[in-house]
């Protein structure tokens, strides 16, 4: 075949000529694609797991936080293998939400959830998540919400001068639900069959630890203790780690904790400035973060900063977390009659974003960023 | 009022005075015990808060409640002076106060006082229970702020699970002795915050209203407490949930007085509609692009040669005599 072609070589036409090379195996350069048949350890082949997408940045694996508008503040998402600390506001309106959207995009991409609570039991958290908004039905009721604020003066198109008229017009709304990154609505409950779907494990405090409450003398408080173990014996189990390695499909664990550090996890961190256990809950966040580092898992803290009242550990527990988002909800404060913010219902802040092999991180230059929780809808705006 | 999550009986009850015209002096201290979970009331030397719980209390057992009180500060004769026996007899004393380090061995608290208060909402029969502490700051002074928190949790989270309506937990607390962290630990725990202030001799109530997952609501209510622990209110309360805005800022219009045109007439607006811009590619401004040759020229230039124009270009010097 090849001599074939070496000969014919000054005589042929050109196109002949390419087509001897392109049969035989001249090159060296091979094109590497998915094997037919499936075989196991043909080379490094794209881990596609649901729910999860490859940053555009550096190639990290992303999953969504369940709110776009943080998604993209985020860079494109939370990246696999970090803990997001959210500050709570004042009166814990918003932040269980944001936990809520967390689980529920978990839910729907397919995730294994670990749920952590002192507070709530782990069932009642679920039952009350909000229903994903799938598909197009709900397109023409975003396309209500945007225009009810529309006056009729404004109401006819803008007109652009040049080469955008020829592009695609951009989605804004929700899209189907294969993509990454859902929008919810708050006013409906999850609907019980993708509930009973959903694979998840509970850990609530009250019913893992007996009362009565002995102080501890070791390190970690005995709350935290036994909620360490449990993520690790989740992790484990659900081979998370990498400890299954047989296992074809992986997936991905989502770990939400709620109210870290307040007094109903044990820790005194709300309640004296200096107290005798004041290194537990940084010692809970690094271990933890190790346990997520080493394994397919993303988790999400909310931790009741207004009620830490040394500040150093909220120094150091911004430190120890790799993204850390505050909320503060106008509710009761004295912006809430300022006529600059009354559309909005409080800011956010983006106090921390990881640099995850990389040297620079993906920080916007916007920092003031205010939220808005409509009927289905939580909006992220920025510049008042 | 605040929309509450679910009806209690309590809640009913509230309703049911409220329309039968019992008028508005039980009314306060239904809306506080219908809601259920931690009520905390925080009192000063100037303003003290025992006789308002004393109050609630006699309010609860009004409603055919069982009441506990775990009584660590003043001794049980004083707790019950004022009460009628009707009253009396259903409130429950565990009295602390006597023998607080439990020198003389009795039973009456074998694992200490948060056992015991665990014990008491253990739901033996099925009347309401309501449980009040006097104090909470003698609890915080003995115990950790975070065991505190976690047995009233306990307590509060009980009447969600036992067949009993929820329970009420009536906490007294004097916030001079506490720090901003347990006061704000405790805040947090609680359902209902009752702060008491006054001015000239006349108390007011400052309650706010932390349901979860709603927005908090604020009421402020003048009152005085009568010698057999009913409340008389005062002058009308004012609820706040929306705060107004200073009505004293003059609200400037800004687009008075502008030196350029906002608005458009329709005349105008039809002008500019139909107006085409200058880099739209449109269907004409093809035609007249594909014919750019024009046959007939439509266009002439005229042009007089100057003095210093150069009309043979290949002798620049004008000196070749050909």
């Amino acid at each position: 075949m090849a001599a074939a072609a070496t000969c014919g070589a000054g005589a042929g036409s050109p196109g002949s000529v390419a087509a001897a090379v392109d049969r035989s195996s001249a090159t060296s350069f091979q094109r590497k694609g998915p094997r037919a048949g499936g075989a196991d350890g043909g080379g490094p082949r794209l881990v596609s797991i649901a729910g999860t997408r490859p940053s555009v940045r550096n190639g990290q694996l992303l999953v969504s936080t369940g709110l776009p508008a943080l998604d993209q503040l985020l860079g494109g998402g939370l990246a696999v293998g970090t803990v997001l600390l959210i500050e709570e506001d004042k009166y814990n309106i918003y932040s269980p939400l944001l936990f809520k959207y967390f689980l529920a995009e978990g839910i729907v991409s397919g995730h294994t959830l670990l749920v952590a609570s002192a507070r709530e039991h782990p069932a009642g958290i679920l039952q009350e998540l909000p229903a994903p908004l799938l598909d197009d039905s709900y397109e023409k009721e975003f396309d209500e919400d945007g225009c009810n604020h529309k006056t009729p003066d404004s109401s006819m198109k803008m007109k652009i001068a040049w080469r955008y008229q020829l592009l695609p017009k951009m989605e804004a709304g929700p899209v189907s639900s294969s993509r990454f990154g859902h929008y919810y609505d708050t006013s409906k409950k999850i609907p019980q069959e993708l509930l009973r779907t959903a694979k998840w494990h509970g850990f609530f405090l009250p019913e893992r630890i007996s009362p009565p409450l002995t102080v501890e003398p070791c390190h970690l408080t005995h709350g935290y203790m036994k909620l360490l173990e449990f993520i690790k014996k989740i992790v484990s189990e659900e081979g998370v780690d990498g400890s299954h390695p047989q296992k074809k499909t992986k997936n991905i664990l989502r770990i939400g904790i709620q109210s870290l550090g307040s007094p109903l996890w044990g820790d005194d961190a709300c309640c004296a400035e200096a107290c005798d256990d004041s290194h537990s809950l940084t010692k809970f966040l690094y271990v933890l973060r190790g346990l997520v580092r080493a394994s397919l898992s993303a988790c999400l803290v909310t931790v009741p900063a207004h009620l830490i009242q040394n500040k150093a550990i909220t120094a150091r527990v911004t430190s120890l977390s790799d993204t850390v988002v505050g909320l503060e909800s106008f509710v009761g404060s004295e912006r809430e009659t300022n006529p600059l913010y009354k559309d909005y219902h409080g800011l956010i802040h983006i106090r921390q974003i990881p640099r995850l092999n990389n040297l620079i991180c993906d920080e916007s230059d916007v920092k003031d960023l205010a939220f808005k929780l409509k009927r289905k809808l939580f909006t992220i705006e920025t510049g008042l | 009022m605040p929309r509450p999550v679910h009806w209690s009986r309590r809640g009913r009850d509230a309703i049911r005075a409220r329309l039968s015209g019992r008028g508005q002096q039980s009314e306060m201290l239904e809306s506080l015990l219908a809601f259920g979970g931690l009520v905390l009331l925080r009192d000063s030397i100037e303003w003290e808060g025992r006789d308002f719980l004393k109050a609630l209390i006699k309010q609860s057992a009004l409603c055919g409640e069982q009441i506990h009180v775990l009584g660590c500060e003043i001794s049980e004769e004083e707790f019950r002076e004022g009460f009628d026996s009707n009253i009396n007899s259903r409130v429950v004393y565990h009295d602390l106060f006597r023998d607080p380090l439990n020198w003389s061995k009795n039973e009456a608290f074998p694992r200490g006082p948060l056992e015991a208060l665990r014990a008491m909402c253990r739901p033996t029969d099925l009347r309401p229970v309501t449980i009040a502490l006097d104090s909470l700051s003698w609890l915080l002074l003995h115990f950790p702020c975070s065991t505190v928190c976690q047995t009233l949790h306990a307590l509060c989270r009980q009447g969600d699970s036992s067949p009993v309506e929820r329970v009420n937990v009536l906490g007294l607390l004097h916030e001079e002795l506490h720090a901003a962290g347990p006061l704000g630990a405790l805040s947090s725990l609680a359902q209902i915050e009752v702060t008491l202030d006054g001015t000239m001799g006349r108390t007011s109530a400052h309650i706010l209203y932390r349901k979860p997952r709603h927005r908090p609501a604020h009421q402020t209510q003048w009152f005085s407490i009568l010698p057999d622990f009913s409340v008389d209110l005062q002058e009308g309360s004012t609820l706040q949930s929306q705060p107004h805005s200073d009505p004293h800022t003059l609200l400037v219009d800004p687009t008075a007085h502008l030196t350029f045109n906002l608005r458009l007439s329709k005349k105008e607006r039809e002008t500019r509609d139909s107006l085409t811009l200058p880099f739209q590619f449109s269907s004409e401004k093809q035609q007249a692009l594909l014919c750019s040759e024009p046959s007939q020229a439509s266009s002439h230039i005229f042009y007089e040669p100057d003095a210093y124009d150069d009309l043979d270009p290949e002798d620049p010097d004008d000196d070749l005599d050909i």
